[in-house]
């Protein structure tokens, strides 16, 4: 979006355009245009002057925060000077701008230039003396203005924007200038627009990057090496930032730069054609641009709250350079406080053979300041000073066999590189090559514990001592302000029994000088024992001596439930991804919770009740077989086996339906065909129409008979005298099949070491065999009689001839 | 591989318009039994209303294929209508037997015997309809 810029009325030339684009007022279109020349201003024009005001008084805020800040300055020269408090220095201060006539912010400034004695206060008197009276309405000298400028433009060292702001505000609108760019060089002669005041955002996002060799005032100002006056922009036909404005207009480009090197061009827009200046004028302009020098260098690495980094080419070409390099290299760049010191550098590239010594990601570095990544840099080593030093002096520093220092959690971690430190431009290159790989095994260790609850720890075997981080103070149950534990004493805190595993480790990395690792019981003071692991390494120097032994815990005591948990999440993990197997589950584990497999066996006066129950082996094919063996109230003993048609979760509820059903039914006391016709009506009446058989007895302990009736189902076997013979086929239609039917009822009498069998087809149905045969094979089967009934049952379904793979159930009892 | 080994072959007649004949051969199991399912089910939406189910040829049938039986027979029972089991062999008459579907659904030996049955359950039906 194009934002022009209103006309400016006379004397306000500092002010800042109001964008139309956001003017705020009514919609368009909503209320009646006012009738042209109108007395009243429109909405519109209220709205837009009222906005300007609150403008102008954000600017005077500013402005007066300047000045104060000019007045703090003097005040602080005083307080040196004359060796007074702060508050007798702002006194001071006061009475003698009253006796010199001027304004407390002037004579504040004439302090400041009496101080400095620099450029700047030389050619605000030599302007005072030719100018003469300030055309600024306001009460500000032209000494103010310059001092309010270089004041804005310090405090705002790393924001060129804002330099530009303060420069249009406070130096070069009173000179009758609308706008500035501060544009900076590249060492391939290209700009890019660092700053700029008094044009419109759209216009300064255009003019945001000149490419080389594009002819523009700015590059003008470049390619002269000197300050370029252009009378009017129309005369010379150059195009350059917000030529449409003021098509006619004057410029200046003036070389920004110290000590022969030009880091940008400042440059000057007046509204109308410009008639040479005053040599004064000149030389003001001048300063304005050694500011702009300042904060160009610094600017290389700026960057803007939501945009790219900004770097200087050269940069660029830097950071080009170290990624083909074969050694870690890092770029630096001064990083200056807002009083222009150097405080640190900021890691503005790493190259792709870079690796952290302390194991963190690249990205993580990239962009850090360097003592922040490294603080031990700033120690024993003298890196950060061997820096600043190439830095200040460009000379630059070789060293080999160096040692640096890292961090690795809180564990220093020494290595030994060959270093390279050298100035380009404005930044700074760092090559190392670090001798062994230290680092790699430092960025191991680094993520092993961040990921496993591993306390680290070195010992160093020349001065003694032991290092060891915050997490293995945690690991061991003691306060951090304790002395660690040296490897030697491990023994001491370990169970007895791993004495000789403890033993075993020391020999081998101590004597051995081999890495080692070792699992014990650790006995913590607070009486907790924990399972442990530990991995060293002996560290060797040069001369092969052994220096030291670093290493770490790992707590393995929750490993155990972890492998747990995850076995676990697989599991569902199975299920989930079949729902049908796990509908089979579900069937089978219903079967399972209402009929366990095996059941200790149900006593009853005489009686030995034993039951099997045995799921088909494909999941999906677990069905509706159930057994059941209740005493009832009335001290008879209920026996069943059933079997709904079907396989999987819908045969399975049937089932428990039909046998909690017939459970329910025989507290009545009605006999077995009597319940199996009154089950008849529940099956028929159960939905999906299912059909199930089953067959019934209710056993008399008193008289030992059986009374019982089938429903479909195969009649029992009875076993006696190594002989086994089904019962008669008493009539009885299977369940479900018809709304109601009746149920022949048979008693048979039975005698001591009897055993009377029920079973679902499971234990006897083949394809290619009759029932009938089926039946002869399972009867010669049972005429063997283990000693006990469960022996008995077990032997049926071990030797089962059933080629279906069907659920089986079994219930067999035996008179003592 | 079942269907492959013993197929089911179906063949249907009809000695009156509402009396299906349904010969049936083969093993009548869970593989199979679907398939004389879906003849019976075509049958009953053709209006037949009695099905003389001919099993002579079926040498082995296990609870799939007596489900079918009683499925049909439960449909028929609703219409009026019979189901008849003709000619079964001593494997199958022993499943009939034993599951008690023998109690509610008539065994005949032959065809005629069959249909006379059902001719004299049509003239006792006859005057509720």
């Amino acid at each position: 979006m194009s934002i022009p810029a209103q006309p400016t009325e006379p004397g306000e030339g500092r002010d800042l355009p109001v964008p139309a684009g956001e003017q705020p007022g009514p919609v368009e279109g909503v209320s009646p245009p006012e009738p042209e020349g109108a007395a009243t201003p429109s909405p519109v024009g209220r709205l837009a002057a009222t906005v300007d005001r609150l403008r102008r008084e954000v600017l005077e805020a500013q402005a007066e925060a300047d000045g104060r800040a000019l007045v703090e300055l003097a005040k602080g020269i005083l307080v040196e000077r004359l060796g007074c408090g702060p508050s007798e220095a702002a006194q001071q201060l006061s009475v003698l701008a009253g006796q010199s006539g001027l304004s407390p912010l002037e004579f504040a400034v004439d302090v400041i230039n009496q101080a400095a004695k620099d450029r700047v206060s030389e050619v605000t008197q030599a302007f005072l003396a030719a100018v003469g009276k300030p055309e600024d309405p306001a009460e500000q000298s032209a000494a103010v203005r310059l001092r309010a400028a270089e004041s804005g433009a310090l405090a705002a060292a790393h924001d060129t924007q804002a330099v530009a702001d303060s420069l249009l505000q406070h130096a070069l609108g009173p000179l009758g200038a609308v706008a500035v760019a501060i544009w900076a060089a590249g060492s391939d002669g290209s700009l890019t627009l660092a700053g700029s005041a008094g044009f419109s955002p759209g216009e300064a996002e255009r003019w945001r990057y000149v490419p080389p060799d594009v002819a523009t005032v700015a590059r003008s100002g470049l390619t002269e090496g000197a300050t370029l006056w252009i009378e009017s922009l129309a005369l010379t036909g150059l195009p350059t930032i917000g030529r449409h404005l003021h098509p006619d207009g004057g410029r200046a480009a003036v070389p920004a730069g110290s000590a022969g090197r030009v880091d940008g061009i400042l440059e000057i827009a007046w509204p109308a054609p410009l008639d040479r200046q005053p040599p004064q004028v000149v030389r003001q302009v001048e300063a304005l641009a050694d500011l702009c020098a300042h904060t160009l260098q610094a600017y290389a690495h700026v960057r803007g709250p939501d945009q790219e980094p900004l770097v200087l080419p050269d940069t660029a070409e830097l950071m080009d350079l170290t990624d083909g390099l074969h050694d870690p290299a890092l770029v630096l760049v001064p990083h200056v406080d807002a009083a222009g010191k150097l405080v640190d550098f900021r890691i503005q590239h790493v190259n792709d053979r870079f690796l952290d010594p302390a194991g963190r990601p690249r990205a993580v570095v990239n962009g850090a300041l360097l003592l922040e990544a490294y603080p031990m840099a700033a120690g024993g080593g003298d890196l950060f000073q061997r820096i600043e030093r190439v830095h200040a002096t460009g000379e630059p520093f070789r060293a080999r066999r160096m040692s640096l220092t890292a961090l690795v959690g809180e564990v220093p971690l020494a290595a030994v590189a060959d270093l390279s430190i050298s100035r380009h431009g404005s930044c700074v290159l760092l090559i190392w090559r670090i001798e062994d790989e230290s680092a790699r095994l430092a960025s191991l260790l680094q993520n092993a514990q961040r990921l496993g609850r591993i306390g680290g720890f070195e010992e160093d075997l020349l001065t003694g001592e032991t290092t060891w981080n915050g997490q293995l103070f945690t690991l061991y149950g003691r306060p951090e302000s304790s002395p660690p534990v040296p490897l030697e004493d491990l023994a001491a805190h370990t169970h007895p029994d791993d004495a000789v595993v403890v033993g075993r480790l020391l020999r081998t990395l101590l004597h051995g000088r081999r890495p080692a690792s070792a699992a014990f019981r650790l006995q913590r003071p607070d009486g907790v024992t924990r399972h442990m692991r530990i991995v060293a390494e002996p560290v060797l120097d040069t001369d092969e001596r052994l220096v030291a032994v670093r290493g770490a815990y790992q707590d393995i005591s929750s490993q155990h439930w972890t492998e747990v948990a995850l076995a676990a999440t697989r599991d569902q993990l199975a299920q989930s991804e079949q729902h049908a197997s796990e509908r089979s589950r579900l069937a089978l584990q219903l079967q399972h919770a209402i009929m366990p497999p095996t059941r200790a066996p149900l006593e009853a006066p005489g009686l030995q009740v034993a039951v099997r129950y045995r799921p088909a082996e494909e999941e999906h094919l677990v069905g509706g077989d159930w057994y059941d063996a209740v005493v009832l109230p009335s001290r008879l003993v209920m026996l069943c086996v059933g079997d709904v048609a079907g396989h999987g979760i819908e045969a399975a509820t049937s089932m428990v339906v039909l046998r909690n059903a017939l459970r329910g039914l025989a507290v009545t006391g009605a006999g077995p065909g009597q319940l199996l016709s009154w089950l008849n009506i529940v099956a028929h009446h159960l939905t999906g129409s299912i059909t199930a058989t089953a067959v019934c007895g209710l056993y008399d302990p008193s008289r030992h008979t059986l009374r019982w009736a089938r429903a479909g189902h195969l009649p029992p076997v009875l076993v006696r005298d190594a002989q086994a013979t089904p019962l008669p086929l008493l009539k009885g239609m299977l369940l479900g099949a018809v709304p109601e039917t009746v149920y022949e009822e048979e008693e048979v009498q039975l005698a001591a070491d009897d055993t009377l069998l029920m079973y679902t087809d499971g234990l006897i149905e083949r394809r290619d065999r009759s029932v009938e045969e089926s039946l002869t094979q399972l009867l010669v089967q049972a005429r063997t009689v283990p000693p006990t009934l469960d022996q008995q049952l077990d032997r049926l379904l071990t030797y089962s001839r059933s080629d279906t793979d069907d659920d089986t159930c079994i219930v067999g009892i035996r008179l003592r | 591989m079942s269907l492959a080994q013993n197929p089911l072959s179906v063949e249907v007649t009809l000695p009156r318009e509402d009396v299906a004949l349904v010969t049936v051969e083969g093993h009548l199991d869970l593989d199979t039994a679907t398939d004389l399912q879906a003849h019976l089910a075509n049958q009953l939406h053709h209006g037949r209303r009695h099905f003389l189910l001919d099993l002579s040829a079926v040498p082995f049938m296990d609870s799939s294929g007596m489900n079918i039986i009683l499925r049909v027979y439960q449909e028929a029972r609703g219409l009026p209508g019979s189901v008849h089991v003709i000619a079964p062999t001593p494997a199958v008459r022993r499943v009939l037997d034993l599951t008690g579907v023998s109690l509610t659904v008539p065994i005949s030996e032959k065809v005629d015997e069959a249909l006379e049955l059902v001719d004299r359950q049509q003239l006792s039906d006859g005057p509720q309809d």
